[in-house]
């Protein structure tokens, strides 16, 4: 059933790409196409309509697409959208980074992607060969093992929680099913941690991070990350210690992330893209949590609401503040 | 080491708090604690900045990581920013770099904000009293294991 | 006679204060007489402000210092006037300046004299609730921070003379005869508060917990006697029940001033709402006779008092007070709403006293040759507020009748105003211009770094070891120079710090002492004498934020100086020479708006022969003001209003266009496009200037309550008063009138008092009245606000039979048609409800913003409106007619609903205002301000939001894209845009994140 479904949507993507290509009402058509191995998808850029047949939609899909739409590019643009890929349009164009005129958001649902870092440790360190979805199961055959999981099981966290499974603005959705209600997200995911010591906390972050070797994926993922340079690579001065010691990947990926407060899409391509397996995500929730608890708001669902950084309100709340007694 | 020796040495250890003052108001009620001769503890040492909405969080992790114990920020009250907004621009990104570094398990207690007017000379040294005494209940800071 | 360039104000309260500054930036010298020894007046008593709850310290000492700096200004403390001879244009003043027995020059304002004085007197200051001695400062933030020696108190011990180790003691000085002459005068002598000790009944000086509302100001303020706790005199217990009395003084025919003070209402509330947010236990209880909330946003601060902060009005005078002996509690008798005999235990009392006129107001008269009203305030009219009886002299603040800060602050700048038209020929001719050397080039020179450390006397040399400072600061990187001085500040230091940098070839210099708030630019401008950048200078405050505060622990402070001037030294070697970018200013002014306002303002532009644009979007000039025929004083606005025309048709320098439409405003201060259609065809016209004025207006509100438009009896006010001065026979079978107010003000919709309509009422019943006295009027209010010497008409109304009639808010009159009679029913709780027949029913109808219009040119200008669609100021207190974007000002009903008289003086100070920038060739900005390196910034927009000076703007680049741009004309330096920047693309000149890394790597 739900094989069925993503087939007929992989297959209205094609034909939309198709036409939209056809009729001339868009350049270029950004969408997902398989990737080299099992499990993984890539973007592909499809400019002549007789290719649309290279794109594909599963639930290895997890790249966010909105990374790939370049500042100054005044073509034409549709691009494959699922929630968090509409959210990051959104919200780039809030950001003046894109032109909502040149692009095409063509929405589809999305019923969550694949976490292949779970996947990687239920099977360890052997390598898959060929893999496949079917219905509620992900079949996975390998060199001399044949493995069955629980499709359910293996959807990112995130994708569960998703409140956006369909783009909050588009020109053309696609897929006749109305996604399900999402549930309610109420970060329970993020109690664990909350409710530690900060030595406990610090330990366990410190453990995390310490397995970054600095190479940047996640930022080249990471639809929000566009500056010119960052900051960690800035000169004169320099702002903080590039190396992989841990106090430079603390710092990094605390910087990093509250750069992205008020903007994460929650498409949690930094966590997919981590050679590590660092679930850099789990940081980013939580801010999309502060901004939600304390300014009620959600990145990448409206064109018109102002950024919580670019705005303010007298009552803001300032509970932290230091009171004299 | 046992509890007592560890008092102890909290005892003579002196922390060193770096604090970030706004010009117009935080600035000058600290000028107005001493005007007043209001005795408060000597461990802290002022940067001067226009606003509060200066003061980058690159400042702020900045001085951790180079091993400052506490950090205090303080600026106009609201309402009273000399320059209209900028200290509600601060209040709402300290709101969330401070919920944020808490979370990654930085302690609360090294990262105090407030508002101090040019006439709260007293609540100014109140101030520093308290954030005295919230970075001596958590001890030295040790979070990063070297300097830049 | 010539005509001279300087002026004299007599008054340094904030009043004073503004309208110095504003005169000293527009190019004429100012004479500042104060007869105190610090400037600042009332305000700088104040602990907060209303509307806003701002910190009256913090707003008001920045201006005070820029007061006492300004290179235009002479302030003269501790002075009398003596005589004034001479006219318009050219006046000579003689004055005495009596001794402070502190030498002025010397004078560090280090404080050693008063903290060694064995006197315990009392200081004025905190209003005689706390001690001071006999040597002594105003306040600790005094501008100027010297300080003056009482001989009435002083005992002639020596001790101060013995202590002052600059010298500055002199008991031999004497008074000093002074004779300046000067091209115009302004008088701001303030205020004098009511005395309630002549009423007997209210037991103030004799019940210790019954204070006045000025000293349970000081007793609010973080600064005052219980720094800040509400405690009251008897036992320093928290009052949990404390009674405000509204009208001490003031409205009291009898035992007080008749008029109405203006004030007390708004500054009751606010006292009670700060009370209330220092201890939650207070419950504070104002009664009063009326509300008087007239002011922009006064009604919204008054619902908050009562509904969020619970304070608990009481609309009744109290019959009895009396002290309970035991407790010293106040035993409270008065008559409820309902008509009932109640009597109350309240913790306290304060007086909301009034304001009178300055005590020595006869002598000011004399002295001046100026009218006085009946009251003793100085004379003005209603079409020219700020000018006295003579010419030449104005007025401005309390002095001209009571009011609150904003409107002393807006008649400053206006009389500054009409200063600049009277000596617009002369002006630019007595200030002077310093000459310095050509700044030193120093790029690609290593930092050469120069430390002076300060003893300050004994302040700090007494608890921090400066030799060790300056030993210390002596080795650290850079430095090539540390030396220490007895008091850094002193003339002969100025001396020896150039002579050192000649020396020692320093590129860098560093002061230790005390605060940069009150000293760099002394400093700075040192350096800069001998030749280096200004900003080549970096100080360090080891005495107001080290000595002082760590008296008890010698070494700890000693480890602290170090420190700070290490980070100090730290920042000194990453610092370099900045700029102010100078702008070229077009010496010409758009109006907006043909109004009353509009027109005043443009023809003061026109007359200082400015070019003046004058822009109206309908056929003829006038505005709202064609509907007025009088006002309450009885001026006469229809012959004002046609004088005014005609000038501005036959002023010189002065272009008129009616039927405009404003296509595009682009451009910032000093240098503005504005692009217009004019006339039944449209026709093109654009035109460049340096300032902008919007004074746009308002409307009158278009009823539909109370059955307007269903039967020709119910008419508006304003329609009335048409029929009184156009057509007076149809009153004739006229036999009762009644009138409703707050028709369309003060409710959900328009949440605001119209603050003209009580006024309008009265003067219509009024000259109804005088038509023939036998029609009955009826007036049914919510509260009566005949604010300042308005309420002599009030009270006049009722002389003469007009009947007034409260209602509450929730229980609006009532409107019955039928049988073709016209009945009006009133609910009164405590006699049930009044039906009143009436030939004709007026009906006092609100002031509503032109909300459309006003959101299209807010957009055009970039500026802000308010919840209400009014313009909203820079600074609701201090900036009244500013707005945060420089060069753009506002004035008359655009900004709030106000009378003429408001209307014009705002016009003559958005004058003033703009002339700060009209009058000189190029503007400089600020040195210290926000940089783009374009390479880094990627065009998010979020500086763009968080600019409160609409200083930056998304610009296509050819090689960069698009990116922000700083325009420096109108940043401000504050940070807010680089402190989030997340691609460190904008940085803050003078406070650099790589200086301010330096300083935090500062820590040892």
């Amino acid at each position: 059933m739900v094989r069925k479904i993503i087939d007929d949507i992989e297959k209205s993507i094609r034909e939309t790409a198709k036409k939209l290509l056809e009729e001339g009402k868009v350049d270029l058509i950004i969408g997902y196409t398989k990737g080299s191995i099992p499990l993984r998808s890539g973007p592909c850029f499809i400019t002549d309509a007789s290719k649309t047949d290279m794109l594909v939609w599963n639930q290895s899909c997890d790249l966010n697409l909105a990374k790939y739409l370049a500042k100054n590019d005044d073509r034409k643009i549709g691009i494959i959208s699922k929630g968090c890929v509409g959210r990051a349009i959104v919200h780039l164009i809030v950001e003046k980074q894109l032109n909502r005129e040149n692009i095409t958001i063509i929405g589809i649902p999305c019923e969550g992607v694949l976490n292949r870092a779970k996947i990687m440790v239920e099977i360890g360190d052997k390598e898959i060969i060929e893999a496949d979805i079917e219905d509620d199961k992900i079949i996975i055959k390998g060199k001399d093992f044949n493995k069955t999981l629980p499709l359910q099981d293996y959807i990112n966290q995130l994708c569960i929680t998703c409140h956006y499974k369909i783009p909050p603005i588009s020109d053309i959705i696609l897929g006749n099913k109305k996604p399900e209600k999402p549930l309610k997200d109420d970060f329970k995911d993020l109690n664990e941690i909350e409710s530690k010591s900060s030595k406990d906390k610090i330990e366990y972050f410190k453990k995390e991070l310490n397995r970054c070797i600095r190479c940047y994926a996640c930022r080249e993922a990471c639809p929000m990350c566009y500056c010119t340079l960052c900051f960690i690579d800035q000169n004169k001065p320099v702002w903080f210690g590039k190396t992989a010691d841990i106090s430079d990947n603390f710092i990094f990926h605390m910087i990093r992330a509250f750069h992205v407060a008020g903007r994460c899409v929650s498409c949690g391509a930094c966590s997919s893209v981590c050679p590590m397996g660092i679930d850099l995500n789990f940081i980013t929730r939580k801010l999309e949590k502060i901004v939600k608890e304390r300014f009620d708001f959600e990145s990448g669902i409206s064109l018109e609401v102002l950024p919580p950084m670019g705005t303010h309100k007298f009552d803001d709340k300032q509970e932290f503040m230091i009171e004299e007694d | 080491m046992t509890d007592e020796s560890k008092e102890n040495l909290t005892e003579e250890w002196k922390p060193k708090i770096i604090a970030f003052l706004c010009n117009w108001c935080s600035y000058a009620g600290a000028d107005l604690a001493g005007v007043s001769r209001i005795q408060y503890p000597p461990n802290i040492r002022v940067v001067r900045v226009p606003c509060t909405g200066r003061i980058n969080p690159f400042f702020i992790v900045k001085s951790l990581a180079y091993g400052w114990d506490g950090i205090l920020v303080s600026g106009c009250h609201p309402g009273d920013c000399h320059y209209i907004s900028g200290n509600y621009v601060a209040r709402r990104r300290f709101a969330i770099l401070r919920d944020l570094m808490i979370f990654l398990g930085i302690e609360p207690e090294r990262l105090n904000f407030t508002w101090v007017s040019a006439a709260e000379g007293e609540r100014f040294a109140k101030v520093v009293r308290k954030t005295v005494e919230n970075v001596k209940s958590v001890g030295p800071n040790k979070i990063f294991n070297k300097e830049w | 006679m010539d005509k001279i360039g300087s002026v004299l104000v007599i008054g340094a309260g904030i009043g004073g204060s503004q309208a110095s500054l504003d005169l000293g930036e527009s190019g004429y010298k100012v004479y500042l007489v104060e007869s105190t020894t610090s400037i600042g007046g009332v305000m700088a008593q104040l602990d907060k402000t209303f509307p806003t709850n701002d910190c009256a310290m913090c707003i008001v000492s920045p201006k005070l210092v820029e007061t006492g700096r300004h290179h235009n200004i002479e302030l003269i403390i501790n002075a009398d006037i003596k005589e004034v001879s001479g006219e318009a244009g050219n006046f000579i003043v003689k004055l005495l300046k009596r001794a402070l027995y502190i030498n002025e020059e010397k004078c560090t304002g280090c404080g050693v004299c008063a903290l060694k004085c064995p006197i315990e007197a009392i200081d004025v200051f905190n209003e005689g609730l706390a001690k001071c001695k006999a040597t002594s400062v105003k306040y600790p933030q005094a501008v100027p921070l010297v300080f003056s020696i009482d001989l009435a108190k002083c005992i002639g011990c020596g001790v101060c003379e013995g202590v002052c180790k600059a010298g500055a003691v002199e008991y031999d000085q004497e008074d000093k005869e002074m004779e300046i002459n000067i091209g115009a005068i302004i008088l701001a002598p303030g205020f004098d508060e009511f005395e309630p000790e002549s009423i007997k009944e209210y037991g103030y000086g004799k019940y210790k917990n019954v204070i006045t509302s000025i000293e349970f100001e000081r007793i609010l303020s973080a600064s005052g006697p219980f720094a800040g706790k509400v405690l009251r005199l008897s036992d320093g217990d928290i009052p949990e029940k404390i009674a405000f009395l509204q009208c001490v003084g003031s409205r009291d025919l009898k035992r007080g001033q008749p008029y109405c003070s203006s004030v007390c209402c708004m500054y009751t509330a606010k006292e009670a709402v700060i009370a209330k947010e220092h201890f939650d236990v207070i419950n504070p209880t104002i009664f009063y006779m009326d509300i008087r909330a007239y002011g922009k946003d006064f009604d919204k601060y008054i619902e908050r008092a009562k509904h969020e902060y619970g304070v608990r009005y009481i609309r009744s005078r109290i019959s009895s007070i009396s002290e309970i002996p035991e407790s010293k509690d106040l035993k409270i008798r008065y008559e409820t709403e309902n008509g009932e005999v109640v009597e109350e235990i309240f913790n306290m009392l304060v007086l909301s006293v009034g304001l009178n006129p300055p005590k020595d107001a006869k002598k000011i008269a004399e002295a001046f040759n100026i009218k006085l009203n009946e009251y003793n305030f100085c004379e003005t009219n209603s079409f020219n507020p700020i000018e006295s009886s003579r010419p030449g002299i104005y007025v401005c603040g309390a002095f001209q009748g009571p009011k609150d800060i904003p409107e002393t602050v807006t008649q400053a700048s206006a009389a500054a105003g009409a200063v600049n038209v009277l000596l617009s020929d002369v002006k630019n001719t007595l200030i002077t211009k310093k000459e310095l050397p050509d700044e030193i080039d120093v790029r690609g020179q290593p930092p050469r770094i120069g430390v002076f450390v300060c003893h300050c006397g004994i302040n700090i040399g007494g608890y921090v070891d400066v030799p060790a400072v300056t030993e210390y600061a002596g080795k650290l990187p850079n430095v090539v120079m540390a030396d220490r001085n007895l008091y850094t500040c002193s003339a002969d230091t100025q001396t020896i710090i150039k002579e050192k940098i000649k020396e020692h070839n320093l590129n860098r210099v560093i002061v230790a002492s005390c605060t940069p708030r009150t000293h760099e630019s002394l400093f700075q401008e040192t350096i800069r004498e001998a030749g280096l950048n200004r900003y080549l200078f970096q100080m360090t405050n080891i005495r107001d934020q080290c000595s002082w505060v760590h008296m008890h622990e010698p070494e700890n402070a000693t480890e602290k100086a170090k420190d700070l001037v290490r980070m100090a030294v730290n920042k000194a070697r990453k610092i370099f020479p900045l700029e102010r970018m100078t702008l070229d200013v077009i010496k010409k002014a758009l109006v907006i708006g043909g109004g009353i306002t509009g027109m005043v303002a443009a023809l003061d532009f026109a007359k200082q022969g400015y070019e003046t644009y004058l822009i109206e979007k309908k056929n003829e000039l006038g505005g709202i003001s064609r509907k007025i025929y009088s006002t309450l004083e009885g001026g006469n606005v229809q012959e004002y209003l046609d004088d005014l025309i005609t000038k501005i048709k036959s002023q010189k320098n002065l272009n008129l266009y009616t039927n405009t439409h404003i296509e595009a405003i682009d451009g910032y201060v000093g240098n503005f496009h504005t692009t217009i259609t004019h006339g039944e065809s449209k026709i093109p016209a654009e035109f460049d200037h340096g300032v902008v004025i919007v004074a746009t207006g308002s409307n009158e509100y278009i009823p539909t309550e109370y059955q307007y438009g269903k039967d020709p009896r119910i008419i508006r006010q304003s329609e009335l008063e048409e029929k009184i001065y156009k057509s007076p026979n149809e009153l004739k079978d006229v036999k009762s009138i009644v009138m409703i107010q707050c028709v369309g003000s003060r409710n959900e919709e328009h949440p605001y008092c119209s603050k003209m309509c009580c006024a309008e009422a009265i003067k219509n019943a009024l000259k109804i009245k005088e038509l023939n006295p036998e029609i009955n009027i009826t007036i049914l209010f919510r509260d009566i606000r005949t604010y300042g010497f308005k309420e002599k008409y009030y009270q006049k109304a009722r002389q003469m039979g007009v009947l007034f009639i409260q209602f509450n808010e929730n229980q609006e009159p009532e409107v019955k048609i039928a049988n073709g009679n016209l009945d009006i029913i009133v609910k009164k709780p405590d006699i049930g409800d009044i039906s009143i027949k009436a030939d004709l029913l007026a009906l006092s109808v609100g002031i509503v913003s032109s909300r459309d219009e006003n959101e299209e040119l807010a957009m055009q200008l970039k500026v802000p409106l308010n919840d209400d669609n009014f313009f909203l100021e820079a600074h609701v207190k201090l900036r009244p007619v500013d707005f945060a974007t420089e060069g753009v000002f506002v004035a008359g009903l655009a900004h709030a609903p106000k009378p003429i008289e408001d209307c014009i003086s705002q016009a003559k100070a958005t004058v003033s205002r703009a002339c700060t920038i009209l009058s000189k060739d190029k503007i400089e900005a600020e040195g210290k301000i926000a940089r783009i390196d374009p390479t880094r910034c990627s065009g998010c927009g979020l500086c763009v939001l968080n600019c409160a000076y609409n200083a930056i703007e998304l610009q296509e680049d050819r090689r960069f894209g698009t990116i922000a741009v700083i325009n420096e004309a109108l940043c401000k330096g504050c940070g807010a845009c680089s402190g989030n920047c997340r691609c460190s693309a904008i940085d803050i000149l003078g406070f650099t994140g790589e200086q301010i890394f330096a300083m935090i790597m500062g820590r040892e």
